[in-house]
């Protein structure tokens, strides 16, 4: 430490992370085991991500009163309004549009949501990315933990709504959980990729944004794929967005899932987590130069 | 036991968006290194760190000396594995704390026992260890009833007590420190030496940048001299920044 002439102050403080021992040679080295490695050891953090995860939810709405239920309000209120407008304007009856629109609304906002918000996954988080060897999996745990979060927070305004009208609720609604789950895994995988590519390329961030704009249009969520006919069939079955949705909406209507639903869902989680680990494997010690 | 071995390893440093602001991102980042342009892909890269072989021993206390620019920061921040060498290779034995900057991930709405919690968290201590150090880490920032408010509402002295006292609080293996300001009144100044020495004193390894003679004669038993990326001395610490004046006065005309 200093002493007497010398300015220096104190030492500088900070953050320090602790890691097991490790060994790190020139990309050759570097195989896909080491990927899954530590792609698990780092949603294995879980006390970690959801820590972060909260303390992303209450930054947001901090000093509110009501807190993440804003989105559900803002919610409540499109819902409501397009709901009575397009039953309307269909000429379909309220009590069957209201809960088919609040559902595919509330799994399209966390399925888009996990799209724009992984896109920053990790520019977000450039502080701590070069300042700690933080595990990026955990970060993008953190962003589908979040937006789970909101996800329940935004179920009460479908809650109400499925009272209200009564909708069926059956052993199909059970399904829900491992809709969720699906969904999770298909999401993390979108998270890390979206996150690595937009640190590199900054432009992606905004594709991703106006594509999904475009798609809220496409996908069945204001309108079922049966009113498009044949043709709404396979524009359904070709969209992943649609899975994604429709595995936790049918359940939510008291249905359930198509088994092509279930199917798709698994082969996206299987092409896509190899190709994220695959691209992690050559990519991700340049995430800390890109952010 | 901890060990720390660098065999031939090198650092290129990509920088994007240089085209733009290249002078500026220069000044920033790179007044040390070799500053060149990326062949396939067009990219200014700067070679941070170049051929370093270092082996560093349980019980080491390693002072790395250098101009701004030198390396010193990159290569403290090769050994945290926030940096993967382009070329070489790196062996870690041993769990590494890293205490670099000023409390990452810091959200200045959070309370003082909260940020606690998360800082302790990313420093890797488990639950049980935060809420076992708190009261301790509590004590010697001397912030009392403050730690239930908002650490926006601190001043920068009070603060900085804090992170230092969460910071310190850790039981590193290897230790990598660098060297920056500090805020902290002369009598927290007083308070704060000793209790680096005390973690330093619970490290195998300590590995910190610094640009006083005296921090690194004081708490180091070996130095490097790092210039553009390469270590140019590795030895005992009164020849090594004897060296580094030759080199500071070489530089002047």
């Amino acid at each position: 430490m200093p002493e007497g002439n010398e300015t220096t102050p104190a030492l500088v403080v900070g953050t320090s992370i602790i890691r097991d021992s490790a060994t790190w040679s020139s990309g050759d080295v570097d195989t896909l085991s080491c990927v899954f490695h530590d792609t698990v050891t780092g949603i294995g953090h879980w006390t970690l991500w959801s820590r972060l995860g909260w303390a992303e939810v209450r930054r947001r709405y901090r000093r509110t009163v009501v807190g993440p239920f804003w989105t559900s309000l803002s919610l409540a209120v499109f819902v409501l309004t397009m709901g009575l407008l397009y039953s309307a304007l269909w000429k379909i009856s309220p009590a069957t549009y209201l809960p088919f629109l609040s559902s595919g609304m509330i799994c399209w906002v966390l399925v888009s949501a996990l799209m724009t918000e992984g896109c920053v996954a990790f520019i977000g988080n450039s502080s701590l990315i070069t300042q700690l060897p933080f595990n990026l999996a955990t970060l993008a745990c953190a962003v589908v933990w979040r937006n789970v979060i909101v996800l329940f927070h935004n179920l009460a305004v479908y809650i109400v709504i499925a009272l209200v009208v009564g909708v069926d609720v059956n052993l199909n609604t059970l399904l829900v959980i491992p809709g969720l789950l699906l969904l999770a895994v298909n999401g993390l995988w979108v998270c890390m990729i979206l996150g690595l590519l937009c640190a590199r390329y900054r432009d992606i961030q905004q594709v991703v944004t106006s594509l999904l704009q475009v798609s809220l249009f496409l996908t069945p969520i204001f309108w079922a794929q049966d009113q498009l006919g044949g043709r709404g069939h396979i524009l359904a079955a070709v969209n992943p967005l649609f899975h994604l949705v429709e595995v936790v909406r049918a359940p939510l209507l008291g249905k359930a899932p198509e088994l092509l639903t279930y199917g798709f869902l698994l082969g996206l989680a299987l092409v896509g987590w190899t190709i994220t680990l695959a691209v992690f494997r050559r990519h991700r010690h340049y995430i800390a130069f890109w952010v | 036991m901890a060990s720390i071995e660098l065999h031939s390893v090198g650092l290129d440093y990509p920088i994007y968006g240089a085209q733009r602001s290249f002078r500026k991102e220069l000044l920033t980042r790179a007044t040390g290194g070799l500053i060149r342009r990326d062949k396939d892909s067009g990219h200014v890269v700067v070679r941070a760190l170049d051929g370093l072989t270092l082996s560093i021993e349980h019980g080491d206390r390693i002072g790395l000396i250098g101009h701004n620019g030198a390396g010193k920061s990159t290569l403290l921040k090769v050994l945290a594995g926030i940096y993967h060498p382009t070329v070489g290779r790196l062996v870690v034995n041993g769990r590494i704390s890293s205490l670099f900057s000023i409390s990452p991930g810091l959200d200045t709405d959070d309370t003082g026992y909260e940020t606690i919690r998360n800082c302790g968290m990313f420093l890797g201590m488990s639950g049980t260890e935060i809420r076992d150090k708190t009261d301790e880490i509590a004590q010697f920032s001397e912030l009392g009833e403050f730690l239930s408010l908002p650490v926006r509402t601190y001043s920068s002295g009070m603060l900085v007590r804090l992170s230092f006292a969460i910071a310190t609080a850790i039981d590193p293996e290897i230790l990598l420190l660098d060297e920056g300001l500090g805020a902290g009144d002369a009598r927290f100044a007083e308070r704060a030496k000793k209790r680096v020495d005390d973690l330093v004193d619970r490290a195998s390894i300590l590995v910190l940048a610094s640009h006083s003679d005296a921090l690194i004669r004081n708490m180091c038993n070996k130095a490097v001299l790092l210039h553009g990326g390469k270590a140019l001395v590795y030895g005992p610490v009164d020849e090594v920044i004897a060296r580094y004046h030759e080199l500071t006065s070489e530089a002047k005309p």
